[in-house]
């Protein structure tokens, strides 16, 4: 991000101070005064009437999360085994599940967090959507550990509760570092997105026209009315939190790689997992954002906003943590080779060439073959061919942890033990139904919420910059596309 | 049938709620706590009373055994039975018994579900055009005894009945008293599986029917023809001890095993050599046998080669001829041949001639009386009965027990031929198939609730008494027989007088208790051997030019379900084939070279045609089939069995395919000529071995890490160097990051097991112990085919080796009680904790279900429940299978994790006796189900802490190792090496 081309990067400056004039990047297109950026936000949540598509999205979403919990509920009520799981792969989908949402739910913070202490100014167009996204999919993922258990009514034993039994969790054990993990990272999430949104929801509190509108936004905007006090502590709280977040970021996938690297089974006993996991994370996570942001942006209308700027650079993101998400599987293997465990050797030629080589050739494809296309700058900046490539990613970063899940438990040890899983109706449209709850949270947010973070972009703007000594502001930028600006 | 367990689903249908009242269940149980105080059974008094005041010797919550024994085809099993609270729930061999010596076969286990099944017949059905009638014995008795009166009265003319032929005196003098009662009546016996051939092999070599008693421990080289020693014979609970106890490698002159047969058995994959041919050639393989035993008796061993034709030219077949040949010969007078009862009467009389030429009479095999030769020639009396039936000379057929619709021979119509007699009854434990053509089906009593008697292999005539006054109004065949002959007499004083007659009341008692009359067992016979000639077909080549319809059906008894008869045991039907691992019916057993030709696959559904008659059956392709031959199994297929094993009425799909339907009287063994058309229907087979091992990655993995698991040497090796690769004592300890828990001060034992691979036969009795005693459920077809079956002991196969000659492993496989154990680390919940004697107990009410726990266990021996298995025992109505269940143990529920804990509830069972007298415990004290059942003992229990103790002893064997030593478990399971015996000279042929 930091090359000596990064066409955005205010905190790179240094690089490029050698005798050039140093100007300050256009993030956001179109009419740049401060009142439009309000006015292009708030229309579509003051809208009377969303676009039509956004009927029919929420249709079919909210459809599927009826069928989700139908699924649950029978699920519940008749026993895990209405799920494909067996003996060898006591975990199969609802695991896979749980990790696909987990590294799904990554790129929020990260977007929101590290790139804001890196001073990655770009970010403000896409960060409030992607930490939605990283709270929708965390409710998608921490509903399955919850479920999947055998005994769903006794689940809150996982919790440190002290009770008349004498019963403690078993602190040695990853699933309970786990639930610690992603509870935290649920709370700290919610926090930080809650923490930005609150200027915006006055914005809308401000121009609500009914009283009920008023009186809602008004209730979460916590009485904010703007003032410099408020700013200045608003600033501060902000940049704590990003500071608690960005840990967060990157420990929460370390502990759920921990569930696999603790355990003795061959496949999963490798300490290459945390790293593995959290780039495969943003890897998945920004996919994740690309593939939403794109129609979202040409739905609504905020193509001003969230610019092709930003979706290339989330997309040289991709190109990136993909590279490296390639590089843990060719380590994997190079250690199984060298590290002469037998029993190790054979999970990963048996991943590549076994019963299972179809889910591990797909992810292969679609996890390193596919995001090369990247390095083509026509691809990169075009919409439909990026969300191609980030549909496939998606579809890869799911048949990872499938095949890190169950291709190792299927075969381990005694090969009397052996078996194969095939998942049932049931696991299929739990999976489904958990995409529909996902999208429509995603759509009653797009609709309820302002989608991009109004406070924030306005800092990017060259309003926001009127007595800049490099005074070049105002409508100097004015129609000028990121295309043509230069640094 | 849902995927759930099967079973319950027939409880609240078949069993109304008011069939087995609250009231009545108290009644008999009271009843039967009663009378079991007074002697342990219902002799003192016949009438039910109940508990109100409790006897002297009996503390409640307290088990108590007694000796029984059952019957079923020519084996009888002699038991000791476990009754708690008056309820039978746990079947063991007898301890006392010259055969059984405490062993019992997973069939004679299970047979304390079939007590509690609900298809065994409540009531008595009376049929009237087409509709069935509940009726009761008030209404019966009184009825039928007007219609005996008449028969008697024209000396039975007319009468016919067709009984299951037993060993029991008792019932041999009421038919004898039938016989006087009703002069022209007949009394015909039938049994779809037989020893025929063996006693017709006796008579052609001795003129006059001998028993052949087998006595592997005077053998040093053991030869069996196509027969299960293990699983088939008769006495096969001595012959394995007999077996495990010769191969113990420590002693001089190891036993060596050689096994000719048509489909892999566990005698085969216990063999040192083994060679497949199909059931056809062993007759020319045993002519020639003579001539190179012959040949080598006579010092010059001549050429091996010389005119030989057909498959006996084959290089394979002609060095194994010789080699054994010359064994035989060297050994002479050590050795012994076993031949199965499919193979024809020339095969057994040429091995009596071999025996006699080797001088083996009275070492390894001794003759003695053969009872069974007195019953009728089956198929040909009962096409006789059913020629009567349709001539209209039968009035009134009365069939004891079996189920001749279902297994008589295809070609008589006994179905239409039923309908033609005007008064059929049938008296038997189910209504089955052919109870629902009689005009009365009457409710045969259980074993578990009868007196009688029957006789071992060996003669010693065994009692069976009632452990539970009959649950639902249900008699005995004996009692039936002396209710046609008038006799009044309660069947205890049948059986008493038949089997001690003067014998003194305390001499009975006696004998009530210890299961059997001491010194029964038959006199030894000295037969001569006649001269005889068998007249071979010219031996045809080996399989590969077998064209189809030339191809050869071996149609042979199921191991679990017997004739038919076990085919609605739950425990039975889950219970996996030990060479298949196939569970839940049967199907059609191809070599692969033959399955290739034929275009034949696993799990391919085929039509075979043989003899005009035709059967649609799934395949299976199994390493070391004989290559042209075809194994089914008989058993499967029951429409009328019940909710498990199939029952039409009720919409349960028969499990598996019926071989009766090409089963004839001329042919009831199967023979040549079979046609074998795929038909391109693919059905799953339930099988808890996944079979896709056949890629070439899994292979090689096997290959790779197999003989670390499964460690195995020669003797020659052993004797050598009696340490082997990989054994405990050369294991060098490893760091570990965790403590190892040291258990509390007061905790004084470390148990531990140790199981013995060169004893292992891998016959599933331990299996179906371990399911009696520990409330194992069943999971029915398809949850097993989902691979979700439930037993806490398994017997991991492994097939290694090439494809022709392929070895068959075994290896019980259950929780290895790991000292630093990889499940109680990831449990959240700590649901799985160590106790402080080292056993790895599973707290089944912590348990929420995560399942991390089974998947970090490197054994798989974690049993998960994915469903509420027990949901039919809980079922409101279910009062009668809920008494199965042994109250020791906690009965799981759904969600929860469960597997073996080392019989936790028997380890305390014997601590706290022992405590409270202020003993030390013994060692052997402690026997969990699964080491107290094993017919071989390969399972030893005990405590690791005390140096003498035989399992400590064990573990410091050379051939002791652990599994898996590199993760640093600390198993507390360690395993025997195998020692296989070959001999070296036939080794290097064919080895």
């Amino acid at each position: 991000m930091g090359s000596a081309h990064g066409p955005i990067s205010v905190g790179s400056a240094g690089t490029q101070s050698r005798g050039e004039v140093w100007t300050r990047p256009v993030l956001v297109d179109g009419d740049q005064s401060l009142g439009a950026v309000t006015r292009r936000v708030c229309d579509v949540v003051e809208a009377p009437k969303p676009p039509r598509a956004w009927y029919i999205a929420i249709t079919i979403s909210a459809s599927l999360t009826l069928m989700l919990f139908g699924m649950v509920v029978y699920l519940i009520a008749t026993g895990v085994g209405v799920w494909g799981n067996t003996n060898p792969v006591f975990w199969g989908w609802d695991i896979v599940n749980f990790v696909f949402w987990v590294g799904i739910a990554h790129a929020g913070t990260l977007i929101s967090a590290i790139l804001f202490l890196l001073r990655q100014k770009w970010r403000t167009s896409v960060n409030r959507a992607a930490e939605a996204m990283t709270l929708f999919a965390v409710c998608c993922a921490g509903m399955y550990p919850a479920i999947h258990v055998g005994r769903i009514w006794v689940a809150y034993w996982l919790f440190p509760l002290p009770n008349q039994m004498q019963m403690w969790p078993n602190f040695r054990s990853p699933l309970l570092w786990d639930v610690f993990a992603v509870s935290t990272y649920a709370t700290v999430s919610l926090l930080f997105w809650y923490m930005g949104l609150v200027p915006d929801l006055a914005t809308l509190r401000d121009r609500a026209v009914t009283p009920l509108r008023r009186r809602l936004y008004g209730f979460f905007a916590l009485g904010w009315r703007g003032s410099a006090r408020h700013w200045q502590r608003f600033e501060r709280a902000y940049l704590i939190l990003a500071a608690l977040a960005t840990p967060l970021v990157l420990s929460v996938h370390s502990v759920v790689s921990f569930d696999f690297a603790v355990s003795q089974v061959p496949g999963w006993h490798t300490t290459i997992f945390p790293p593995y996991f959290v780039a495969g994370a943003i890897f998945s996570g920004f996919a994740m954002v690309v593939t939403i942001m794109v129609p979202a942006r040409e739905l609504f209308g905020l193509r001003d906003l969230v610019t092709m700027k930003h979706l290339e650079n989330m997309n040289k993101v991709i190109l990136a943590t993909g590279s490296m998400v390639g590089l843990a599987y060719a380590t994997e293997f190079f250690i199984a080779w060298y590290g002469g465990n037998a029993f190790e050797r054979f999970t990963f030629l048996n991943r590549a060439l076994g019963p299972y080589a179809w889910a591990y050739w797909i992810m292969i494809f679609c996890n390193v073959v596919a995001p090369q296309f990247f390095w083509s700058k026509s691809i990169r900046t075009n919409p439909w061919l990026m969300v191609g490539v980030c549909i496939l990613v998606n579809v890869g970063m799911w048949f990872e942890r499938f095949v890190i899940v169950v291709t190792s438990l299927s075969r381990d040890y005694l090969p009397s033990a052996w078996g194969y899983f095939k998942p049932t109706p049931i696991d299929i449209c739990t999976f489904i139904g958990t995409l529909g709850l996902f999208f429509t949270l995603f759509l009653l947010f797009c609709r309820y919420l302002p989608m991009v973070a109004i406070a924030e972009v306005k800092t990017v703007l060259p309003d926001a910059h009127a007595h800049d000594e490099h005074g070049h502001a105002g409508g100097a930028a004015h129609g000028r596309s990121p295309e043509v600006q230069h640094v | 049938m849902k995927p759930t367990n099967p079973a319950p689903r027939g409880v609240t249908r078949v069993l109304p709620a008011d069939d087995v009242s609250r009231r009545r269940f108290l009644q008999v149980m009271g009843a039967s706590m009663a009378l079991a105080t007074a002697s342990g059974c219902r002799w003192e008094t016949e009438e039910i009373l109940p508990f109100a005041k409790r006897p002297e010797d009996r503390v409640p919550g307290t088990t108590r055994r007694f000796a029984t024994a059952l019957e079923s085809g020519s084996t009888v099993a002699s038991l000791l039975v476990t009754s708690y609270d008056g309820r039978p729930i746990k079947i063991e061999g007898n301890p006392l018994h010259p055969i059984d010596a405490g062993a019992a076969s997973a069939r004679s286990q299970a047979c304390v579900l079939d007590l509690y099944d609900p298809a065994h017949s409540g009531g008595l059905v009376q049929m009237h055009e087409r509709i069935a009638y509940p009726r009761t014995w008030k209404e019966f008795d009184p009825w039928f005894a007007s219609h005996r009166d008449a028969l008697r009265a024209t000396n039975g003319r007319g009468f016919r009945v067709l009984a299951e032929p037993s060993s029991s005196l008792a019932l041999a003098a009421q038919r004898a008293r039938f016989a006087e009662l009703y002069p022209a009546a007949r009394w015909i016996d039938w049994e779809p599986v037989t020893r025929k051939n063996e006693i017709d092999g006796a008579r052609l070599a001795f003129g006059e029917p001998v028993r052949t008693q087998l006595r592997i421990e005077a053998a040093k080289t053991l030869v069996s023809l196509d027969v299960d020693l293990f699983e088939e014979h008769p006495a096969s609970m001595a012959l394995a001890r007999a077996f495990a106890a010769r191969r113990n490698p420590d002693q001089a002159d190891v036993l060596r095993l050689w096994a000719i047969e048509s489909s892999p058995t566990l005698t085969g994959s216990a063999a040192d050599h083994r060679l497949a041919l199909r059931a056809e050639q062993i007759l020319p393989f045993v002519l020639e046998l003579e001539k190179r035993i012959e040949a080598w008796l006579g010092k010059s061993a001549g050429d091996p080669t010389a005119s030989r034709e057909g498959f006996l030219a084959t290089p394979t077949v002609t060095h194994f001829v010789d080699q054994l040949g010359r064994e035989l010969a060297e050994r002479r007078g050590e050795v012994l041949l076993a031949v199965g009862s499919r193979q024809p009467a020339a095969v057994h009389a040429v091995v009596h001639r071999i025996h006699d030429r080797l001088g083996c009479v009275g070492r390894t095999v001794v003759h003695t009386d053969e009872p069974e030769a007195s019953r009728d020639d089956g198929a040909k009396a009962l096409a006789e009965l059913v020629r009567e039936m349709n001539d209209g000379e039968v009035e009134c057929l009365v069939v004891l027990g079996g189920n001749p619709v279902y297994d008589a021979p295809a070609e008589l119509d006994l179905r239409a031929a039923l309908r033609k007699v005007a008064l059929v009854v049938h008296v038997a434990e189910t209504r089955n198939e052919t109870s629902r053509l009689a005009t009365w089906h009457l409710p045969r009593a259980h074993a578990l609730e009868s007196w009688g008697d029957c006789a071992s292999y060996d003669g010693t005539r065994c009692t069976i008494q009632p452990l539970i006054d009959p649950i639902f109004e249900r008699r005995t065949a004996l009692e039936f027989v002396a209710f046609l002959n008038g006799d009044a007499r309660p069947a205890r004083e049948l059986v008493r007088a038949s089997i001690a007659e003067g014998k003194s009341d305390a001499e009975w008692k006696r004998i009530l208790h210890d299961g059997f009359v001491a010194g029964t067992a038959h006199a030894t016979r000295a037969p001569a051997l006649q001269r005889f000639t068998v007249a071979a077909a010219a031996p045809r080549a080996l399989a590969p030019e077998v064209a189809n319809g030339e191809l050869e059906l071996v149609l042979a008894a199921d191991p679990r379900t017997f004739d038919g008869r076990g085919a609605n045991n739950a425990w039975l039907q889950e219970a996996p084939d030990p060479i298949t691992k196939t569970t839940w019916g049967n199907a059609a057993w191809f070599a692969p070279e033959t399955a290739k030709a034929l275009g034949v696959a696993d799990a391919t559904r085929v039509r075979l045609t043989f003899g005009g008659r035709t059967l649609e059956v799934a395949a299976v392709v199994v390493p070391g089939q004989a290559r042209g031959s075809v194994l089914l199994r008989l058993g499967h297929g029951r429409t009328a069995a019940g909710l498990v094993g199939g029952q039409e009425d009720e919409g349960v799909e028969p499990i598996g395919s019926n071989a009766y339907v090409l089963r004839t009287a001329s042919a009831p063994d199967g023979g040549s000529g079979l046609r074998v058309e795929p038909t391109g229907v693919t059905a799953p087979l339930a099988r808890t071995t996944d079979p896709n091992v056949d890629d070439e990655i899994g292979k090689h993995g096997l290959e790779e890490r197999l003989h670390e698991l499964l460690r195995e040497t020669t003797l020659a090796a052993w004797v050598a160097h009696p340490e082997i690769e990989g054994s405990t004592k050369k294991r060098k300890p490893i760091e570990s990051l965790w403590e190892r828990p040291e258990g509390d001060p007061d905790a004084t034992a470390r148990w531990g097991m140790v199981i013995d691979l060169n004893a292992c036969i891998g016959c599933n009795a331990c299996t179906v112990a371990c399911q009696a005693e520990n409330n194992v459920p069943v999971v029915g077809r398809e949850q097993v085919q989902r691979g979700r079956e439930m037993h806490w002991i398994r017997i991991d196969r492994y097939v290694t080796g090439d494809e022709a000659a392929p070895k068959y492993r075994f290896q019980p496989m259950t929780c290895q009680h790991c000292e630093s154990a990889p499940c109680e680390q990831v449990c959240p919940v700590g649901a799985t904790m160590h106790s402080a004697e080292g056993l790895n107990d599973m707290v089944y009410n912590r348990c929420i279900g995560t399942r991390y726990c089974a998947n970090n266990c490197p054994f798989k021996v974690r049993r998960f429940n994915y469903f509420n298995y027990n949901a039919g025992a809980q079922a409101e109505g279910a009062h009668v299978l809920r008494m199965r269940h042994n109250p020791e143990v906690t009965v799981r529920h759904r969600g929860v994790m469960e597997k073996c804990t080392f019989c936790v509830q028997r380890i305390q069972a014997a601590k706290i006796p022992a405590k409270n007298g202020q003993r030390q415990l013994v060692d052997g004290a402690v026997v969990p189900a699964c080491a107290q059942t094993c017919p071989t003992q390969a399972i030893v229990f005990g405590d690791l802490a005390d140096p003498k103790s035989r399992v400590a002893r064990l573990t410091t064997s050379g051939r002791a190792y652990t599994m898996l030593d590199e993760l640093n478990l600390g198993s507390r399971t360690a395993y025997l090496a195998r020692i296989t015996n070959p001999n070296a000279a036939a080794e290097e042929r064919h080895g």
